[in-house]
């Protein structure tokens, strides 16, 4: 009789301690970029990881008061490419800038490039008049002839002129608005540093963008992607060791005006709002040392993809070297590519697809 | 001390009362097994739906509350209240002070992982269940 109850305290144990065995995982959210941070770090002390997130989200608004679009000065601190925009708009007047600035500029123009020119921060004017550099979207009066006047224009990244910390616009219509870069940038500057710290567990979500280091526990992070229309997840996928995903999406920054819904990424061909996706979501592995690394990819290859539609999106994929991508396009069809079918668990089961070849 | 247990219970076993099929040893086995398939049911059946809500109001948990509870909670925001309903196992935003009212519109939440922001206001919701499907989400 005792031994029984013997084994059976043991078995309660056993229980017990299978809960107690968890990591620790701490937790901290905050609003920065105009959005919602999330940083998880698991397996250190709570002490440590609170002072290692909020050097994080310190860093963060460092970049969001730098790099902001549309306020000259954030936190009484003059907003660095407010500057340069205002350089860029008095003509070919060069301007010294910060070397990770100048070095930012450079990225994004190769960026730009091999998006063939889809991905195109120099249309911050554009973006303005679509109402999308305010804390908050409504409506706006389509001003037809001002947009077909930057269309016109043509501002590019090519534009740039950047020789050392030096730098001016051969384009005095060229606007830089890094809302599809920074926070993929600081996601990348958020890795480098807890990797410096020996920090081997963590999770950053800026804005939806997320990126991994390590795992959770014994299993890998795992991150739900949202569905366009409902408040819920569509798919979960685990998400390895530095490896990032990004969406972009109809469904966070738009409005509906008489009934048609006007999202947030513009199409420099046109100067209008693309309008045939609800989303598309790219996976990014790891990238080389010398190469864009992972975060920055994760924000910046939606945008191309997400202007030019299914029919491209293989290509411009490839041309970043992303193998994962899902889109969602304008009458809800998913599309899949075969990479990504296999990491993907739906949450509806029934759910219907097209693979890629 | 096997042999003479196995004697004794045949010999419990020839008489006819019920309580004799049972021996203390075997009653313990029964409730280890009753209690090791509840335990089973709860870590692998959960259901998705979730018991709890999480309100964030900028960078503080400001309450987490049961959703059995009807309730109606006010949230002092940058903007003013954001109004949250709770009631039958779900939670939504009822009012919000901000401009694009979204968070509204994301409507009732009642699946543990499911979340909703009002970016404006800095408040936001999330549903949380015995597991947790997610570790974060992609929008």
């Amino acid at each position: 009789m005792f031994k029984i109850f013997k084994s059976l305290v043991l078995v309660a144990l056993c229980f017990a301690l299978s809960a107690c065995f968890k990591e620790p995982l701490y937790h901290s959210q905050s609003y920065v970029f105009g959005t919602l941070v999330d940083i998880s770090i698991a397996g250190e002390s709570d002490e440590r990881a609170s002072m290692l997130a909020n050097h994080v989200m310190q860093d963060f608004q460092n970049l969001h008061n730098r790099l902001h679009a549309w306020k000259a000065t954030v936190a009484n601190q003059p907003s660095e490419l407010g500057e340069l925009n205002a350089a860029f708009s008095n003509g070919k007047t060069p301007l010294n800038i910060r070397p990770d600035l100048a070095q930012m500029l450079l990225e994004i123009r190769t960026l730009s490039e091999k998006s063939e020119g889809l991905f195109n921060p120099g249309i911050g004017q554009l973006i303005g008049l679509w109402g999308f550099q305010r804390d908050e979207f409504t409506a706006v009066t389509i001003d037809a002839p001002q947009i077909k006047a930057l269309v016109k224009a043509n501002p590019r990244m090519a534009d740039i002129v950047v020789s050392n910390q030096s730098v001016y616009s051969n384009n005095s219509a060229l606007k830089l608005d890094l809302g599809g870069y920074a926070k993929g940038y600081a996601l990348d500057v958020a890795v480098a540093y807890l990797r410096q710290q020996g920090v081997k567990n963590a999770l950053i979500n800026i804005g939806g963008n997320v990126i991994a280091l390590g795992q959770h526990g014994n299993k890998p992070w795992r991150v739900g992607i949202q569905h366009p229309r409902q408040p819920t997840a569509i798919a979960t996928l685990d998400l390895a060791d530095g490896w990032a995903i990004g969406t972009s999406g109809d469904y966070q920054r738009y409005f509906i005006l008489n009934g048609q819904r006007y999202c947030h990424i513009i199409d420099p061909r046109t100067g209008y709002p693309a309008q045939h996706m609800q989303s598309v979501t790219v996976l990014v592995p790891p990238q080389a040392a010398n190469k864009s690394q992972a975060g920055v990819l994760s924000d910046v290859v939606t945008k191309p993809i997400f202007i030019a539609g299914a029919t491209q999106s293989s290509r411009l994929a490839q041309a970043f070297g992303i193998q994962d991508f899902m889109l969602i396009d304008e009458h809800a069809h998913i599309t899949v590519s075969k990479q990504m079918a296999q990491k993907l668990h739906w949450v509806n089961a029934d759910v219907k697809f097209t693979t890629l070849p | 001390m096997r042999m003479l247990n196995l004697q004794r219970y045949l010999k419990r076993l020839q008489c006819k009362r019920i309580s004799a099929y049972f021996l203390p040893g075997d009653v313990m086995l029964l409730a280890i097994g009753v209690l090791g398939v509840f335990y089973l049911f709860q870590l692998l059946w959960s259901t998705e739906h979730a018991t709890k809500v999480q309100i964030r109001l900028a960078d503080k948990i400001y309450a987490t509350y049961s959703l059995k509870l009807q309730r109606e909670v006010h949230v002092p925001g940058k903007l003013g209240d954001t109004v949250i309903n709770i009631a039958n196992g779900k939670a939504r935003f009822a009012q919000s002070p901000c401009q694009g009212q979204y968070c509204v519109h994301q409507a009732w939440l009642s699946l543990a992982g499911q979340a909703a922001i009002c970016l404006p206001n800095q408040v936001s919701l999330e549903l949380l269940g015995e597991n947790k499907p997610y570790d974060s989400l992609n929008y």
